[in-house]
C-alpha cells in the first residue's frame, strides 16, 4: 500500500452538488453525502463470541443485535446478516480501518473493506419517513422504527442499508456505489415534492 | 326528464362549472359527479352497450356502474373506461360517450342488435375459429372496433404517479356509518388506523339524510383530531392479499384538470394492515326483465342518492319495481319531492310498508312484476301485470326504478379467500369465517339500519384494535335506533317474457345467454362465467351477478346457495396502469448501474449499451467516425493485437472468499482445483450447475491460504454468490468460509497488447514485471499515481494483458496515469464491442455460448473437469444425453468466401436448403487478424467436419453462406503471446 493515497472520488462526485431545491420556499429536508470508512465483518464459523470481544476491547463497541445498530467513540456498527456487521468509522480512525479491524479480531473472522462499494447518504428532515416511503417497505412509524434500528432491505429495488441516527428523524442510506447515482435520482425525485436542500458532504 | 330540484342536496349552488360532453357545454354545481350533473341536465342516453350498440343511460350511483362509462380529457391525458357517477365534477372537465360510431345518438352498429339472434353466448369462440391465421390479421381488429370500450392514449403520460407503503394496526375501507364508527372505536383505542373511502366525501349511506349529518360531522371530527389515524377520501382499494396486504388508489389530483407542481394524479397505496375492517356496504342488484337496459331504467338506491345528496329528480313520472321494503324509502322520497310515483309493482303479496304507500296515495300492486319497458331511446312506459301475466296494463313513465334486494359488497372479503355462506334472510351471500386477520362489518356482512350498521362497526372496530394490542377506550354515541323495519325481502330474480333480459349490462349478457351456456354443457358457475362473459367486465358483476348465478341455478333446477359466485380477484374496481408503473417508467424502469470510469467513458464521448443492469462503453467514436460503428471496433480491437488498449471491465462480478475452508469449498464448487493454487496465483475456473449444465466461469486468485477473490461473468454474479451462500448454508453448513460481493469496491480495467507490459511498466509502482518475476497467471499488489492497485497477469483477448484493479475512487487517476503511460505506445480504450470480436477471434467463450444447454465438453473445456473430488454437477453431467459424443461441439466457422459476412443466429446444415440443422452460429464478428468474419459455433459431429465445408443458413433473411469448419482459436492457437 502507498503511503499516503491520493483522496479518492466518491460515486456521488459530481451528482449530488450543494444547493436547495425548494418549494415555496421551504426545503424541510437535508441530503448530505457522507464518506466513512467501511469494513465488513463475518465472524468464521462458531467464533462469533470471540469478534464480539475482539471489538469491545478495540473500540469499546458493543456488536449489535439483529435489526439494530450500535455506536462508539470511534466505529459504529449495523447487523446486516447472521454474524456479520458492517462497521464504520470516521475521521483518524478511518485510516486503514479495515486494516485495524483485521488486527482487532484475527482469525476470528474474515474482514472485507466496502469503503469504496457503497456511498452513504443522510436524508434529515420531517418529511423523510414519508419520502422514504414512496419506496421502502419497512415500517418507520416512532412507534416500530427508532434511533439505533437499522434494516437491511430495498428502497426504490436498489440494496440498501437503512439505520435511523436520530429523531429528528434521520436515516442513513448506505447504497452499492454502483448504484449510487440512480439512488441518488430516485430520492430527489421523491423529495422534490417538499423540498430539499443538498449540503456539502460531511 | 330528470332536471336539477330548487333545493336541498349537498352540491354547493354558488360554485358553477363548466363542463362538456361529446363536444355539448353543459354547466353543473361544485359537489357534482359527471352523473349527477349530466341529469342535472336532462341528459340520459350517455353510451353504447359492448356488444349490442343499445343505448344506455346512468343505472347506479357507484363505482358499481355497469353502462355509464367515459373518456375523459384529452390528448396524452386520454383515458377510457371510466364510470360517471365517480367522476368528481370540475370546471372544464371535458367527457366523451364511447362504443358509438359515428354518433352516440345514431349509431351504425345498433345494427348488432337486430342480428342478435346471430350473436349467442360463445358467438366469437364458435364463428371465427377458421382459418386460424385469420384471427389475428382480421378477426381480432374487427371485434375490437365493434366491441370496444375506449381507447387508450397513444401518447406518454405526462402526469407523475406515486407509490406509498403504509403500515397500520387497522385499515378500516368504507366510510359509512359503520366504517367511521370502526375507525373511531379503533384510533381512540390508540391504534394506527387507515380509512379509506372511495368517494370524495365521506360518509356513505350517511349522506342521503340531512337527518345523520350531525352525527356524521361529529365522527368525522373526532377522527381528525387522532394524530394516528389517517383518512383518505377518494381512495379505492382494489385487492386484499395474502399476508394482509391491500392495494388502495388514491384520486390525487383527478378532480382537477392538471395535478398541482410536484404532486401525483393518483397514489398507489400498498397497504400491511394488522387487522382490516371490511365497512364495503352492500350493492343494490337488478331485476332481469325484457328490456330492463333502457336507458331511464336505474336502480332504487341509485335514485334515491341523486334525488337527496344532489338534488336531481331522475325523472318525472317514477314506477318502483322491488322485492324488498328497503325501497319504499325511495319511492316515497320521490313523492315527498314532489315526483309522481306512478305506481309501486312488488313482487310479494304483502308489506309492512303498504299502509304509508297507501297513505301517499301510491297506486300499490302488490304480486305483481314488470313485463316490459317501452321507449328505445329512453324509458316511455312499463307494462305491469299480475305475477302469472294476468291483467296486464301499460303505464306511462320516464323512470323505472328496480330493486332485486342488496348484496353486501364482498369483493374483498372473498379476494382475502374468504368463504361465503348464503343468507336467505337477505337472498344473499355473506361472508363466513375469516381466513386472514379480517372482519366484515355492517352491511358488508348483512346487516341493514344506521344504528345497527353503526353498533356493528364501532364494535368490530374495538375488536380488531383488541387483536392488534390496543385495549378499547371509552365509547362515544351512535345514532338513534330508528323504527326501521328490518328489510324483507323475497328471493326474485326474473321475469321471463319475450325480449332481452339483462344480467350484465357491461357485456350484455342476457338470461337466455345463461341458459344457452348450460345447455351447451357450461353448468359450472366458473364455466358459465367464462362462456357468457357473465361478471366478466370491469364493474365485475356487482349489479347482476349474483342474478345470472340465480338464473344458471334455475335451469338447473338447484339452489342458487348450491351454484354460488365465482371468485373474486383483483381488481375490485378498474385502475389505471400509470398508478401502477409509478415511478419505475422510462428509464427509470429499473435502477441503472454505473462504473466509477462511467463518467470518464461519457466525457470521451462513448456510446453505451446496456449489459443486465450495467451501462458500458460499446465503443468509443474519434472524429470521422461518428456514423460508422465498425470504424471505431474495429480501430480498438486493432489497437490491441498491434500496439495496446485498455478496457473498463469493472463490471465483472467480484467475490471475496474467506475462512479456514476456502480452498475446500472452491475444489467442490468448480471444476477443477483450487487447494493447490499457490499464493500469488491466479487460475481460471470453471462452474457447473446442478444439472451438470456450464453454469458460470472466471478467474479466482488466492490472496493468502484463507483468502481467495473470485470473478465471475458481469450478467451471474448476483446468481454465483447465491450459489455459493446457499451450498454453504444448507449443503456444507460444517465448512468455515464466507462470502462478500466486492464488485462495486473495486474498479478493474484490462491492459491488453503487445505493448501493455511495456505501458505498464512505465506507470506501476512497486512491482517488477518481468516475465520471470511475474509470470502468467501471477498476481501482485503494487502503487499507480500514489493509488493503491492489485495486478492480475490474466487474459481474454489472447493478447499479453495485466488486469489492473483498484479501489473505486482511485479509478479516473489510475486509468488516466495507464494512458498517459500507454500514449506513446500508440494506446487506445476500447469497448464492449472490441471485446467481444478479441475473444471471438481468441475462441474464448462467453454468453452466447453459455446458453444454458452447454456442457464442459460442448464447449471444449472438458480438460478442466477433474478426475478426482466431487463438485456440483459432477453426477448429472454424466448422464447419458449429455455425455453423447455426437453432441454439438464449439468450432471455429469462417467464410469460404472472404468477403462475405457471418449472422449469428444461423443454422448449421451440409447443403443449401437443407432442412437438417447440425448445430448453429453462436457468434460471428469481423477478424482484425484474418481479414474476414471469424465465428464460434456448436456442431454435431465436429471432429468429422473439422477442416470441411457447410453452410450457414439464415432464413429469415434467405441468407446461406458457405463456411469452413475449423479450430475455435482464430489467433494464436498455442496460446503463446499470452505468455510472451
Amino acid at each position: 500500500m502507498p503511503a499516503s493515497a491520493p483522496e479518492p472520488l466518491s460515486a456521488l462526485h459530481g451528482v449530488a452538488a450543494p444547493g436547495r431545491h425548494a418549494v415555496g420556499g421551504e426545503a424541510p429536508l437535508t441530503l448530505r453525502e457522507r464518506r466513512p470508512s467501511l469494513a465488513m465483518l463475518l465472524a468464521r464459523k462458531a467464533r462469533a463470541r470471540d469478534v464480539a470481544a475482539a471489538v469491545q476491547r478495540r473500540f469499546g463497541l458493543a456488536l449489535p443485535a439483529p435489526g439494530r445498530a450500535a455506536a462508539a467513540q470511534d466505529a459504529s456498527a449495523i447487523w446486516t446478516q447472521p454474524d456479520g456487521w458492517l462497521l464504520s468509522a470516521d475521521g483518524a480512525a478511518a485510516r486503514d480501518f479495515a486494516g485495524a479491524v483485521k488486527s482487532a479480531v484475527g482469525d476470528a473472522g474474515s474482514v472485507v473493506d466496502q469503503t469504496h462499494g457503497k456511498a452513504v447518504l443522510l436524508l434529515t428532515g420531517a418529511p423523510a419517513r414519508r419520502v422514504l416511503a414512496t419506496g421502502c417497505r419497512i415500517d418507520l412509524h416512532p412507534r416500530v422504527f427508532a434511533p439505533g434500528r437499522s434494516a437491511v432491505t430495498q428502497i426504490a429495488h436498489i440494496d440498501c442499508i437503512l439505520r435511523q441516527v436520530d429523531a429528528a428523524p434521520g436515516y442513513e442510506l448506505i447504497v452499492p456505489s454502483s448504484l449510487a447515482e440512480a439512488f441518488y435520482g430516485w430520492l430527489t425525485h421523491a423529495a422534490s415534492a417538499y423540498g430539499y436542500e443538498v449540503l456539502a458532504p460531511a | 326528464m330528470s332536471r336539477r330540484l330548487a333545493g336541498g342536496g349537498r352540491v354547493d349552488r354558488g360554485a358553477r362549472l363548466r363542463f362538456s360532453f361529446d363536444g355539448d357545454a353543459y354547466e353543473g354545481l361544485r359537489g357534482d359527479t359527471l352523473a349527477s350533473a349530466l341529469m342535472a341536465n336532462g341528459v340520459r342516453l350517455v353510451g353504447r352497450s359492448f356488444k349490442y350498440h343499445r343505448p344506455r343511460g346512468i343505472v347506479t350511483a357507484g363505482p358499481e356502474e355497469p353502462n355509464a362509462l367515459v373518456e375523459l380529457r384529452g390528448g396524452a391525458r386520454r383515458e377510457a373506461n371510466t364510470p360517471m357517477p365517480v367522476i368528481e365534477l370540475f370546471d372544464g372537465l371535458e367527457a366523451r360517450s364511447q362504443n358509438r360510431w359515428p354518433s352516440l345518438a345514431f349509431d351504425l352498429l345498433s345494427a348488432n342488435d337486430l342480428i342478435a339472434r346471430f350473436l349467442p353466448a360463445g358467438f366469437y369462440y364458435k364463428t371465427f375459429m377458421w382459418p386460424a391465421s385469420f384471427w389475428e390479421k382480421v378477426y381480432e381488429p374487427l371485434i375490437r372496433r365493434s366491441a370496444g370500450l375506449g381507447s387508450a392514449a397513444r401518447a406518454p403520460d405526462p402526469d407523475r404517479y406515486e407509490t406509498l407503503h403504509a403500515h397500520c394496526d387497522v385499515l378500516v375501507v368504507g366510510s359509512g356509518a359503520t366504517g367511521l364508527a370502526a375507525a373511531r372505536a379503533a384510533a381512540e383505542a390508540g391504534a394506527r388506523v387507515i380509512l379509506c373511502e372511495q368517494d370524495f366525501e365521506l360518509g356513505g349511506g350517511l349522506l342521503l339524510d340531512p337527518a345523520h349529518e350531525a352525527w356524521r360531522a361529529g365522527m368525522i371530527g373526532a377522527l381528525l383530531r387522532q394524530s394516528e389515524a389517517t383518512v383518505l377520501s377518494r381512495t379505492s382499494v382494489f385487492g386484499y392479499y395474502d399476508g394482509n396486504v391491500l392495494g388502495a388508489i388514491e384520486r390525487v389530483a383527478d378532480h382537477l384538470p392538471v395535478p398541482p407542481d410536484h404532486a401525483p394524479r393518483q397514489r398507489f397505496w400498498m397497504i400491511r394492515a394488522r387487522e382490516v375492517v371490511l365497512a364495503t356496504g352492500a350493492l343494490e342488484r337488478l331485476i332481469a326483465l325484457p328490456d330492463n337496459d333502457r336507458p331511464g331504467v336505474m336502480l332504487a338506491g341509485a335514485a334515491l342518492a341523486y334525488l337527496r345528496r344532489f338534488a336531481v329528480a331522475p325523472g318525472e313520472r317514477a314506477v318502483m319495481f322491488t322485492n324488498n321494503d328497503e325501497a319504499y324509502d325511495t319511492a316515497f322520497a320521490l313523492h315527498d319531492a314532489g315526483i309522481e310515483v306512478a305506481a309501486i309493482v312488488d313482487v310479494r303479496a304483502a308489506t309492512a310498508r303498504a299502509e304509508p304507500a297507501r297513505q301517499r296515495g301510491i297506486d300499490l300492486r302488490l304480486g305483481s312484476v314488470v313485463l316490459g319497458v317501452h321507449g328505445r331511446r329512453g324509458v316511455r312506459g312499463v307494462t305491469v301485470a299480475a305475477r302469472d301475466g294476468a291483467n296486464a296494463k301499460t303505464l306511462s313513465a320516464d323512470l323505472l326504478c328496480v330493486s332485486g334486494g342488496h348484496n353486501p359488497a364482498i369483493q374483498l372479503a372473498s379476494q382475502s379467500r374468504t368463504a361465503m355462506r348464503w343468507d336467505s334472510a337477505i337472498a344473499g351471500f355473506v361472508p363466513g369465517e375469516s381466513t386472514q386477520r379480517q372482519r366484515s362489518a355492517g352491511a358488508a356482512r348483512g346487516l341493514t339500519g344506521i344504528a345497527s350498521c353503526a353498533r356493528d362497526g364501532a364494535a368490530a372496530g374495538a375488536a380488531a384494535a383488541a387483536d392488534a394490542g390496543f385495549a378499547a377506550a371509552s365509547g362515544f354515541d351512535l345514532p338513534p335506533d330508528s323504527a326501521e323495519p328490518g328489510t324483507q325481502v323475497e328471493a326474485f330474480w326474473e321475469v321471463r317474457s319475450a325480449g332481452k333480459a339483462f344480467v350484465d349490462l357491461q357485456n350484455d349478457v342476457t338470461a337466455d345467454d345463461i341458459r344457452l351456456a348450460r345447455r351447451e354443457g357450461y353448468e359450472h358457475i366458473e364455466h358459465a362465467k367464462r362462456y357468457t362473459t357473465l361478471s366478466m367486465a370491469t364493474d365485475q358483476g356487482k349489479t347482476g351477478g349474483l342474478v345470472g348465478a340465480a338464473v344458471l341455478a334455475a335451469a338447473r333446477g338447484e339452489d342458487v346457495a348450491a351454484v354460488g359466485l365465482p371468485t373474486y380477484r383483483p381488481f375490485a374496481v378498474p385502475i389505471s396502469f400509470g398508478a401502477i408503473a409509478g415511478h419505475a417508467v422510462g428509464k427509470d424502469f429499473a435502477p441503472i448501474r454505473r462504473t466509477a470510469l462511467h463518467r470518464w467513458h461519457e466525457r470521451r464521448g462513448a456510446r453505451f449499451m446496456e449489459v443486465g443492469p450495467w451501462l458500458r462503453p460499446a465503443y468509443y467514436p474519434q472524429p470521422g467516425e461518428e456514423n460508422d460503428a465498425w470504424a471505431s471496433v474495429l480501430r480498438e480491437a486493432r489497437a490491441v493485437r498491434q500496439a495496446v488498449g485498455l478496457c473498463d471491465v469493472s463490471t465483472l462480478g467480484k467475490i471475496d472468499v474467506q475462512g479456514r475452508d476456502a480452498a475446500v469449498f472452491l475444489d467442490r464448487l468448480y471444476t477443477n482445483t483450487f487447494s493447490t493454487l499457490p499464493v500469488g496465483r491466479a487460475r481460471y475456473g470453471l462452474m457447473l450447475r446442478e444439472d451438470g449444465i456450464v453454469f458460470d466461469d472466471g478467474t479466482t486468485s488466492r490472496l493468502a491460504d484463507d483468502h481467495f477473490f473470485m470473478t465471475t461473468t458481469t450478467v451471474n454474479a448476483a446468481r454465483v454468490l447465491e450459489h455459493m451462500e446457499y451450498h454453504a448454508q444448507t449443503v456444507w453448513p460444517d465448512l468455515d468460509v464466507q462470502f462478500c460481493a466486492v464488485t462495486d469496491h473495486w474498479a478493474s480495467m484490462s491492459l491488453a497488447g503487445p505493448q501493455a507490459r511495456a505501458t505498464l511498466a512505465k506507470a506501476v509502482e512497486g512491482l517488477d514485471l518481468d516475465n520471470a518475476a511475474f509470470p502468467f497467471m501471477g498476481v501482485g499488489d503494487a502503487a499507480i499515481a500514489g493509488c493503491p492497485v492489485r495486478i492480475f497477469r490474466i487474459s481474454f483477448s489472447g493478447e499479453l494483458a495485466y488486469e489492473v484493479a483498484t479501489p473505486a475512487g482511485h479509478a479516473e487517476r489510475v486509468w488516466e496515469a495507464v494512458l498517459a503511460a500507454g500514449r506513446a505506445h500508440g494506446i487506445a480504450p476500447y469497448g464492449v464491442e472490441a471485446l467481444g470480436l478479441l475473444r471471438i477471434e481468441k475462441g474464448h467463450v462467453a454468453g452466447p455460448e453459455l446458453t444454458g444447454h452447454t456442457t464442459a465438453r460442448d464447449l471444449g473445456l472438458e480438460r478442466m473437469l477433474k478426475k478426482r473430488g466431487d463438485y456440483v454437477g459432477r453426477v448429472l453431467a454424466e448422464r447419458p444425453a449429455l455425455a453423447d459424443p455426437d453432441r454439438p461441439r464449439l468450432v471455429g466457422l469462417r467464410p469460404v468466401d472472404r468477403r462475405a459476412r457471418l449472422r449469428a443466429g444461423g443454422h448449421l446444415v451440409a447443403a443449401p436448403g437443407s432442412a437438417e440443422s447440425l448445430g448453429w452460429l453462436a457468434s460471428a464478428m469481423p477478424s482484425v487478424e484474418l481479414d474476414c468474419w471469424v465465428g464460434l459455433g456448436l456442431l454435431a459431429r465436429a471432429e468429422s467436419w473439422r477442416g470441411k465445408c457447410l453452410f450457414v443458413a439464415f432464413p429469415l433473411n434467405d441468407e446461406t453462406t458457405e463456411v469452413e469448419v475449423t479450430h475455435p482459436h482464430h489467433v494464436d492457437p498455442e496460446n503463446a503471446r499470452v505468455r510472451a
